[in-house]
């Protein structure tokens, strides 16, 4: 039984250990501008979204979706996101600079709902290039952004044009 | 002996385990506007410094940088990092304070790199912050600019900033051959 817990206790010590050593002393490669491995981005993105997720839960948003807002909220896309996400009607270009990779959400689209799509914009994600917006937009801006993301990739018709359109 | 093999396994798959149901469950805090642990926040800023120096003592040395090369490296910041890090003798950047980790407010708090560790930084960038790799924007020749500027961002000659800001000097523009 000695000897059990002994190994145990190893298990659960050393590993953790080792990894903070790996960090700490240098081992880990800092630049950003090659490929994070997939298990990496699978881990990461998990982590992400299942906290979003858990943070979201109740949260409803405001107000339906509708036309207007979705224009309002690709407007302020364009101007304050389409920078790092991509630009809409542009072709798929890849992010190479940042690390975890920018999504290009014109083009893959996005699997969080409203509400999470608000609080991801609002609070940023901790060590990843996505900052929090929740000083620089009021709730109904980030709810509008919230909404277009949401629908990025199907828009209703003539919605697109009217972002793009010059005002 | 097996015994303690059979304990050092179960231990491995509860620390798995514990790791799959902390990011099942959702109970890392990824909000960027949290503040984490700050012996936590040392430590990963510390392992990004270790992991620069040991990339970067790679590189050849840098030679000493001009004057007029300090002048261009600034344009290129004024005109392009200011966003996030701010600019001399203003007050530090909105932007940058959103970013977890926070952008450094280099005219602020100075910086421990080392001029060939700031190119390295700036050419690369740095993984799992809002850093981003300017490799693909900025030559050679101009990140080391920018890194000269930067190294010396505290100690700045007097009048530099007037310098800076001046328009259409071509003068110490023309002292660069681009890539």
């Amino acid at each position: 039984m000695k000897s059990f817990l002994t190994g145990f206790l190893v298990a659960i010590v050393i590993p953790p250990v080792l990894v903070f050593l790996f960090f700490r002393l240098g081992f880990a490669d800092a630049q950003a501008d090659v490929r994070p491995p997939t298990w990496e981005s699978r881990v990461l993105f998990a982590a992400v979204h299942h906290s979003v997720a858990r943070q979201a839960a109740g949260i409803v948003m405001p107000g339906a979706a509708t036309e207007e807002r979705l224009v309002r909220g690709g407007k302020l896309f364009m101007n304050g996101c389409a920078g790092c996400h991509g630009e809409l009607g542009k072709p798929f270009g890849e992010d190479h600079t940042n690390y975890p990779r920018v999504p290009q959400l014109p083009h893959i689209g996005t699997q969080y709902t409203e509400p999470q799509i608000y609080l991801v914009v609002k609070h940023g994600v901790r060590m990843t290039a996505m900052s929090a917006y929740g000083r620089f937009y009021s709730e109904e801006e980030l709810w509008s952004i919230a909404a277009f993301v949401r629908q990025i990739r199907n828009l209703p018709v003539g919605v697109q044009e009217r972002i793009l359109a010059k005002p | 002996m097996r015994r303690f093999l059979v304990g050092f396994l179960s231990g491995l798959v509860v620390l798995l385990l514990a790791a799959a149901i902390v990011v099942h469950f959702g109970w890392l805090d990824v909000s960027a506007d949290v503040a984490i642990p700050g012996w936590l926040a040392h430590e990963l800023s510390g392992s990004i410094h270790r992991s620069v120096i040991r990339q970067a003592g790679k590189l050849a040395p840098i030679t000493p940088a001009t004057e007029a090369q300090v002048i261009a490296g600034g344009k290129l910041f004024v005109n392009d990092c200011v966003g996030c890090h701010s600019e001399p003798g203003k007050p530090p950047s909105d932007f940058g304070a959103t970013f977890y980790p926070p952008a450094p407010q280099f005219f602020q708090v100075g910086t421990r790199y080392t001029e060939a560790q700031i190119f390295f930084v700036a050419k690369h960038g740095i993984r799992r912050t809002g850093m981003g790799a300017q490799g693909e924007s900025y030559s050679d020749e101009k990140l080391r600019l920018l890194a000269a500027f930067i190294s010396r961002i505290r100690t700045l000659p007097l009048g530099a900033m007037e310098l800076i800001h001046q328009k259409a000097q071509p003068a110490p523009e023309t002292a660069v051959t681009p890539k």
